[in-house]
C-alpha cells in the first residue's frame, strides 16, 4: 500500500510517495539519500538512527514514516551551514568525542535537542540525555566533555 | 530486517477503529507509538494484514483531573507523562516509572496505552525469525512446546512492562471500547496471567484501550517505583516493584500495596508482605522481614536471562529499597 506524505527535512519541504511499511530511517536513507542517519540495531536500542522530530530526538528505525507526515525532521546533514561545522560538531571534533563516527550523528542531534531545552545541563542531565545512544569507542568520557564544553 | 507489507488505516474516531479491527477479523492490530510493535514485526512475531493508527484522535492525548480522579488518554506518550505537572504532583511514582522505560529516544514515541498492552517477553520468543528457526516453534509462537519448561501445556513468558505495577498500586482502571460497547475494568483484571495471551486485548476481544482512570491519591499516600536491570537505560526490567504506602504520622502503616513486574506472566501483588506491614511502624527490621516474605511470594521462570533464584534474591533487595524510599527513610 502506497501513501503520499509531506516531510520538512532540514527546512526543505519533501513530498514523497512511500510504502506504508517503510520506517522513517529507510525513507531518509533510501528515498532521500541522507545516509548520515545510521542503521545500527534497527530495534530502537542503539540510537544510531536518531533524528529530531519537531525538535525532539527519536529512533527513526522505530517510527513508521507515515507517522511523521506533516512534521519537521532534522538529520545530521541539516547542521553544518555554508561549509562550516555546527558548534556542537566542532566541539565533538576538538574533544576527541569522535572515533569511528557511527554514533556521532545521533549523539550530536541529542546534544542539540538537550541544549535547546536546557542550555545549562548538569553532568547528570547530560548522561540522561545520551542514555539511549550507545558508543562502543570512546567510553563516553570525551562525549560528555565535548557537551560540557558547550555549557557556559 | 524490513517490515512486510500491510495496509495502514488512520482512524478518525474510535467507532471507525473498532469497525476496522472487526472487518479484518483478527489480522489487524492497533499501532500506538509503535516502538515495541515495529521490532516485533521485524522479528515476524506477528504478521498483520493491517495496522490501525489512532494518531488522528486528539481525545486520546488528554491528561486531566475531574471529580476526584485523574484521567490519562491511552495515546499520551511517556514523555507527556514525564512532563505533566499533574502527574508529577499527584502520581510521582507514575512519572518515575515512565522515566525508567527504554530511552529518551523511545519515550518521545512510546505511549502509556502501548506499555499497558505490552506483550509478555521470553528469551526464546523475542528473537529474529532466523534465530527462532533453529528450534521447534514454541508455544507462544503458535507451536506446541515451551522451551523454558520443556512442557507442552503452557507459556511462561514474563510480564515486563513498567507502568502497570504503579498503576495497579494506585488502583487504576482502564476503559476499553469494542464491538460490544465500552467497559471500565480494574487494571488488575485486564491481565490474564496467561503467558501466551497476557491481556484481554491479546486474547482477541477486538477491543481498544482508550483511557486510564486513577482515583486521586490522598495526601497521606507515599509511592515509588524501583526498577532493577543490568544497564541503567534501555533495558526492560529484570524486576520492578511499585510500592504505595498510606502512612499515618509519617510512620504508621495504615495501608500498603506492593506490585511486582518481571516475576511472572502478569503483575504480581505481594499479599503476604503487605499483611506484614499493616498496622505497624515502618522501621528497618519490619522492612527486612517484609522483603524476605515478598521474595518467597514470586515464582519467576527462566524466561529471562537471569535465574529464578537470582530474581528472588533481587526481589528482597529491591523491595527493601522501595519501602525505604516510600517511607522516607532514604532518598
Amino acid at each position: 500500500m502506497k501513501k503520499k506524505i509531506r516531510l520538512i527535512v532540514n527546512g526543505e519541504e519533501k513530498v514523497l510517495t512511500i510504502d506504508v511499511q517503510q520506517t522513517l530511517l529507510e525513507v531518509l536513507r533510501e528515498d532521500l539519500g541522507l545516509t548520515g542517519t545510521k542503521k545500527g540495531c534497527n530495534q530502537g536500542e542503539c540510537g544510531a538512527c536518531t533524528v529530531l522530530l519537531e525538535g525532539k530526538p527519536v529512533s527513526s528505525c522505530s517510527l513508521l514514516a507515515v507517522k511523521a507526515d506533516g512534521k519537521a525532521v532534522t538529520t545530521i546533514e541539516g547542521l553544518a551551514k555554508g561549509g562550516q561545522l555546527h558548534p556542537i560538531q566542532q566541539a565533538f571534533n576538538e574533544k576527541g568525542a569522535i572515533q569511528c563516527g557511527f554514533c556521532s550523528p545521533g549523539m550530536i542531534l541529542v546534544t542539540k535537542s538537550l541544549l535547546e531545552q536546557n542550555p545549562n545541563p548538569t553532568t547528570a542531565e547530560i548522561k540522561e540525555a545520551i542514555a539511549g545512544n550507545i558508543c562502543r569507542c570512546t567510553g563516553y568520557v570525551q562525549i560528555i566533555e565535548a557537551i560540557r564544553s558547550l555549557v557556559p | 530486517m524490513r517490515l512486510l507489507e500491510f495496509d495502514y488505516f488512520e482512524a478518525e474516531n474510535l467507532e471507525d477503529a473498532v469497525a476496522h479491527l472487526k472487518k479484518y477479523n483478527g489480522s489487524c492490530q492497533i499501532i500506538a507509538g509503535g516502538t515495541d510493535l515495529l521490532t516485533a514485526l521485524k522479528q515476524r512475531l506477528y504478521t498483520p494484514a493491517c495496522l490501525v493508527s489512532l494518531d488522528n484522535i486528539p481525545s486520546l492525548k488528554n491528561i486531566k483531573e475531574e471529580n476526584g480522579a485523574i484521567f490519562i488518554g491511552a495515546m499520551c506518550t511517556l514523555e507527556d507523562i514525564i512532563n505533566s505537572e499533574l502527574v508529577a504532583k499527584k502520581l510521582p511514582a507514575l512519572k518515575q516509572a515512565a522515566w525508567e522505560v527504554g530511552s529518551p529516544l523511545l519515550r518521545s514515541l512510546a505511549t502509556i496505552g502501548g506499555n499497558i498492552c505490552l506483550n509478555t517477553r521470553c528469551r526464546f520468543y523475542n528473537q529474529s525469525s532466523f534465530w527462532r528457526s533453529s528450534r521447534e516453534k514454541c508455544f507462544k509462537a503458535g507451536g506446541s512446546i515451551c522451551h523454558v519448561t520443556n512442557k507442552q501445556e503452557s507459556c511462561v513468558a514474563t510480564f515486563s512492562a513498567d507502568m502497570p505495577p504503579v498503576l495497579i498500586a494506585y488502583g487504576a482502571s482502564v476503559r476499553l471500547i469494542g464491538p460490544k460497547g465500552t467497559r471500565l475494568l480494574p487494571l488488575r483484571q485486564f491481565y490474564t496471567d496467561n503467558g501466551r495471551f497476557p491481556n484481554e486485548i491479546l486474547t482477541g476481544s477486538g477491543e481498544i484501550l482508550t483511557e486510564i482512570e486513577i482515583p486521586t491519591p490522598s495526601s497521606q499516600t507515599n509511592s515509588t517505583y524501583c526498577k532493577f536491570r543490568l544497564r541503567n537505560s534501555i533495558d526492560f526490567p529484570l524486576l520492578g516493584i511499585a510500592v504505595l504506602l498510606i502512612l499515618d504520622k509519617g510512620k504508621f502503616c495504615k495501608d500498603a500495596r506492593i506490585i511486582i513486574t518481571g516475576a511472572g506472566s502478569a503483575p504480581i501483588e505481594a499479599v503476604e508482605a503487605r499483611e506484614k506491614l499493616l498496622q505497624q511502624e515502618l522501621e528497618p527490621q519490619l522492612i527486612d522481614a517484609a522483603a524476605q516474605i515478598a521474595a518467597s511470594e514470586i515464582h519467576p521462570m527462566r524466561s529471562s536471562f537471569v535465574s529464578p533464584r537470582y530474581k528472588r534474591e533481587i526481589a528482597g533487595v529491591v523491595l527493601a529499597e522501595a519501602l525505604e524510599k516510600a517511607g522516607g527513610i532514604r532518598e
